[in-house]
């Protein structure tokens, strides 16, 4: 990818995000959004997020085609942690001792 | 709340509250700044997703896509993903009213997920001293953010390759869609998410991403819906 294409990706990404945040603050509170677009936003996190995982762990494009062992362990004792401890940091730590202990064995 | 010397008690506040949330975002940007040196976006522009985009999701889904899918796929799963800001730019636009325009133009550009937390918690406070706890809880996450980028690229660029790395992004991810549900049609939206994702995945430039993403909001919108006229119906009852 060329260094101009990047940076012209990043500042307009950048300036949409700005628009996002900035759109109903600057025309000001009477503005209400309907109550099927609230309720659509509210869901936009978890499934691209989920979608993401999926992406990311089962890429068809990657080096190492297909899910190890090790990542499905790594996310399984993530999932388990973050639901215990609602904690990112302590999840971040366990989820990838988790995959590099199932790395190291096998 | 609002005492004798409200600008200190607005600085000391923002400090205190802004610090547990603080915590969580230092590991969440090292691997940020780990993935920039890992991915095919070169380092100076990796660096400046933190300044521009300023949203950590966002930002790793860009840097981690723009390697193994099209630079279109990068761009709008960022977009897609940032999509919820405009829920928060509608929540907290009354809050604003008695702000100056100066204000309204510099404040959302820190609108994150935190600083949005955090500012709804004092939206009764006076304006004046709203402002100074929101100037002051925004400039903290910045500063930490910019400051944990830096020190993830790094030692990212120092850290072997067996250790395979670059499955913390996919960590964080699921981290974060644990973290995000909030009721079961929360639940329904990342399943529905995640499986309509697993089957599209061999359609091109990632779009079984957006797919996924579109199956999934749409499923959590009509389960709950048919929670509120389950609800509606005992109610009646």
């Amino acid at each position: 990818m060329s260094t101009s294409t990047a940076l012209i990706a990043v500042i307009g990404v950048g300036l949409a995000t700005y628009a996002m945040r900035a759109g109903l603050i600057l025309a000001l509170a009477d503005t209400e959004l309907p109550t099927w677009l609230l309720r659509a936003l509210r869901y936009v996190a978890p499934s691209v997020l989920a979608a993401l995982v999926v992406t990311l762990v089962a890429d068809p494009d990657a080096a190492n085609r297909g899910v190890s062992l090790a990542e499905v362990v790594g996310l399984l004792v993530t999932a388990g942690v973050v639901i215990k401890t609602r904690n990112l940091a302590v999840t971040l730590a366990v989820g990838m001792a988790a995959f590099w202990a199932v790395l190291a064995l096998g | 709340m609002a005492s004798a010397s409200p600008s200190l008690d607005a600085r000391s506040e923002a400090l205190k509250d802004s610090f547990p949330l603080l915590i969580p975002a230092v590991p969440f940007g090292f691997v940020l700044g780990v993935t920039i040196s890992e991915s095919v976006v070169p380092d100076g522009i990796g660096v400046l997703t933190s300044w521009t985009i300023f949203a950590g999701a966002a930002q790793l889904a860009f840097l981690t896509l723009a390697g193994t899918a099209s630079l279109g796929a990068a761009i709008a799963a960022a977009l897609v993903i940032n999509a919820r800001h405009v829920m928060y730019s509608a929540a907290i636009a009354p809050v604003f009213e008695p702000q100056p325009r100066w204000f309204r133009w510099l404040a959302p550009s820190v609108l994150i997920d935190q600083v949005f937390a955090l500012a709804m918690q004092r939206a009764d406070a006076d304006p004046t001293w709203f402002r100074r706890y929101y100037l002051w809880v925004g400039a903290q996450f910045f500063l930490v953010w910019q400051t944990v980028t830096l020190l993830g690229l790094f030692f990212g660029s120092v850290i072997p390759e067996e250790i395979q790395i670059g499955f913390a992004p996919a960590v964080m991810f699921a981290g974060l869609v644990i973290l995000g549900i909030t009721n079961r049609p929360g639940v329904v939206a990342a399943f529905v998410g995640a499986v309509v994702c697993l089957a599209t995945l061999s359609l091109p430039n990632r779009v079984g991403l957006l797919i996924g993403a579109a199956c999934g909001v749409v499923a959590g919108s009509i389960a709950e819906a048919l929670q509120q006229r389950r609800v509606l119906a005992e109610a009646e009852r």
